[in-house]
C-alpha cells in the first residue's frame, strides 16, 4: 500500500521572521494524482512547493517521497528521476536553441562530455524531436528560444520534461503569465502527458476555473493552513468563496 | 526625504561649479598655458595632417609596421581571452559548491585578476622587455596580462548577472556544476563576452601601437622616430594606418554582433 503513496506530507511548518508561512500541514499523494493547489495570494501554496523541491527546507515535520524522506534525496541527480520544476515562462536559457533547452531535461543522465559535445552535435536527437513532436513544435527545434512566443517557450518546457520523466513535476503558477487560450492549451497538454506518463502533478494556480476543468483532487490553502482537500467535482462555489473572502472589518 | 536628498544634491552640484570657477582664476594666461615658441610646431604637426606621406617607401614601412602592431595585439589577445575566460569562470565562483568555498574562490580569484590589471601594460613592457629583451614575447605578455585581467573581470561580473531562474530550473533538470556553466552560464553570457572582447582587441591594437615606443617596433616606434627627425607628414600617414586598423576590426565587430543577432 506504501509504494502507492508517492509523496506523504507529515506536519509540515514554515515560518518567515514573524510570520507563518505554513503550520503543521500534512496529506498523502497518491501515485497518478493531478493535485491543484489554490488559495489567495500568501496562503503558502508557493512556499510548499519549494519545500517539495528542496529550494526551502521546512521547520519542522518531514517530506516522504516514495517511501524515503525527501532529506535522503541529497544527490540532485538522483532527485531529479523523482521530482520534476516547471514554472513561468522564464525557465529556459534564452540564448540556447530550442533542442539544447529539451535535451537539457537528460542532463542528469549524462556525463559532462556528453552534455558539452552535444552542444555542438545534439545528442539523442530522435527523443528530443519527439518531445518536441508531442508539444506541438516539431519545426521549431534549431531556433533561438528566446525568439518563441510565452506559450511555446512553456511547451518547450514541457518538452524538457518529457524528457526528464521525474515521478512527480511540481508546477508553480505554470500559466500565470499566459493568455486564456495559451493557459487552456498548455494545461490540456500538461494534465495530458502526465496520465499518459503515470506522472503526478502537483501545480499551484490562482485560477479554480482552471483547477476544476483540468486537475482530480483541489487543496485550498489559506493563511498557511489546510482549508479544504477534496475530489474537484465535490468542491461546492460556497467553499470556494469563504476560501477568496476578505477578511471582514472590524 | 527624498526630496531633501535631491536638494542636498544640487546645493553639492552649485558648490563644485562655484569651485571650478573661482580654480580659474588661479591660472595664469598669459604664459603658464601653452609654451611661448610652441605654438609654431604645433601649426606645423597639424598643417602635416592634410599632407601626409604617401611615398612608396613610407608607404611599405607603414603597412610592415601595422602588421607587427596587429600582430602584437592578436597575439596578446588571444592569449589574454584564454587566461580570462579560465581565470574569470573561476572568479565568479559558479564552480564551487558550498557558500564558502564560493567566498574564497571568488576572493582570491578576483585578487588574481585585480592584480593583473592594476599594473598597466606599459610597466608590464618595460618589465618583459628588462627579463626577455627586445622579442615579440615581451610584447605579447605585456599585453595579455593586463588586459586577461581586465577581461577576466568583465566575464566573472557577466556571469554573476545571469538570470537565476534558468539556472535553478537547470540545477532542478539535474544538471552538474559544469553542465550548468555549459548549459546556463556561458550561452547567456556568450554574446556580450564576444563584443566586449571585440572592443578590447581594438584597444589592445592601440596598446599595442604605443607598446612599441619602448622600442619593440611597429606603428609607434615609427611614429616615434618620425617625430624625432621632424617629419610631421610621416607622422599622419602612420597614425592614418592606426586609425585604419581601428576602423577595420570595428567593421569586423560590427558584422560579428549582426550575425549573432540572427
Amino acid at each position: 500500500m506504501s509504494n502507492q503513496n508517492i509523496l506523504e506530507i507529515n506536519q509540515i511548518s514554515k515560518n518567515y521572521e514573524r510570520k507563518i508561512a505554513l503550520s503543521s500541514l500534512s496529506f498523502i499523494v497518491e501515485k497518478g494524482e493531478l493535485i491543484a493547489l489554490i488559495g489567495p495570494s500568501g496562503a503558502g501554496k508557493t512556499t510548499l512547493l519549494n519545500l517539495l523541491a528542496t529550494i526551502l527546507q521546512p521547520d519542522s515535520g518531514e517530506v516522504i517521497v516514495d517511501g524515503k524522506p525527501i532529506t535522503q534525496y541529497a544527490d540532485q541527480k538522483k532527485r531529479a528521476k523523482k521530482i520534476g520544476i516547471i514554472r513561468q515562462q522564464f525557465d529556459l536559457v534564452g540564448q540556447l536553441a530550442v533542442i539544447h533547452n529539451v535535451l537539457a531535461g537528460r542532463l542528469a543522465d549524462w556525463g559532462f562530455f556528453k552534455s558539452l559535445f552535444s552542444l555542438f552535435i545534439p545528442q539523442e536527437k530522435q527523443v528530443a524531436m519527439k518531445a518536441l513532436e508531442r508539444v506541438g513544435l516539431p519545426d521549431k527545434a534549431y531556433e533561438r528560444t528566446s525568439n518563441l512566443s510565452g506559450g511555446e517557450q512553456q511547451r518547450v518546457a514541457l518538452a524538457r520534461l518529457l524528457m526528464q520523466k521525474p515521478e512527480i513535476i511540481l508546477a508553480d503558477e505554470p500559466v500565470a503569465s499566459l493568455d486564456p487560450a495559451r493557459a487552456d492549451d498548455i494545461l490540456d497538454m500538461l494534465t495530458k502527458i502526465a496520465k499518459e506518463e503515470h506522472q503526478t502533478v502537483i501545480a499551484s494556480l490562482h485560477s479554480v476555473e482552471y483547477a476544476r476543468k483540468y486537475f482530480t483532487r483541489l487543496i485550498a490553502l489559506k493563511n498557511g493552513e489546510l482549508f479544504f482537500d477534496l475530489p474537484a467535482e465535490h468542491v461546492t462555489d460556497e467553499q470556494l468563496q469563504d476560501l477568496y473572502q476578505l477578511k471582514e472589518l472590524k | 526625504m527624498l526630496s531633501f536628498d535631491l536638494h542636498k544634491r544640487k546645493v553639492l552640484t552649485l558648490f563644485l561649479l562655484l569651485l571650478f570657477a573661482w580654480s580659474l582664476f588661479g591660472v595664469n594666461w598669459q604664459e603658464g598655458v601653452m609654451h611661448s615658441s610652441g605654438i609654431g610646431p604645433a601649426a606645423e604637426i597639424f598643417a602635416a595632417m592634410f599632407t601626409p606621406d604617401l611615398s612608396l617607401d613610407i608607404l611599405i614601412l607603414a603597412i610592415e609596421s601595422s602588421w607587427l602592431t596587429l600582430a602584437y595585439a592578436t597575439a596578446g589577445m588571444s592569449l589574454a581571452l584564454i587566461l580570462a575566460l579560465i581565470i574569470g569562470i573561476l572568479a565568479s565562483g559558479v564552480l564551487a559548491s558550498g557558500k564558502r568555498s564560493r567566498t574564497y574562490m571568488k576572493g582570491s580569484f578576483r585578487g588574481v585578476l585585480g592584480f593583473m590589471r592594476a599594473i598597466h601594460e606599459l610597466v608590464w613592457a618595460w618589465l618583459f622587455v628588462a627579463s626577455f629583451g627586445l622579442s615579440p614575447y615581451a610584447a605579447i605578455f605585456a599585453l595579455a596580462i593586463p588586459y586577461g585581467g581586465i577581461l577576466g573581470r568583465i566575464f566573472a561580473d557577466m556571469i554573476n548577472d545571469v538570470p537565476e531562474e534558468p539556472i535553478l530550473a537547470l540545477k532542478a533538470t539535474g544538471a552538474s556544476r559544469l553542465q550548468c556553466l555549459f548549459y546556463g552560464y556561458l550561452p547567456s553570457v556568450k554574446n556580450s563576452m564576444i563584443s566586449y572582447t571585440m572592443y578590447r582587441y581594438e584597444c589592445a591594437v592601440r596598446s599595442s601601437a604605443i607598446m612599441s615606443f619602448v622600442g619593440l617596433g611597429g606603428l609607434g616606434y615609427q611614429i616615434q622616430l618620425s617625430l624625432n627627425d621632424l617629419h610631421y607628414d610621416e607622422v599622419w600617414t602612420f597614425i592614418y594606418f592606426l586609425i585604419i586598423l581601428v576602423i577595420l576590426i570595428d567593421g569586423w565587430s560590427n558584422m560579428l554582433r549582426k550575425r549573432m543577432q540572427l
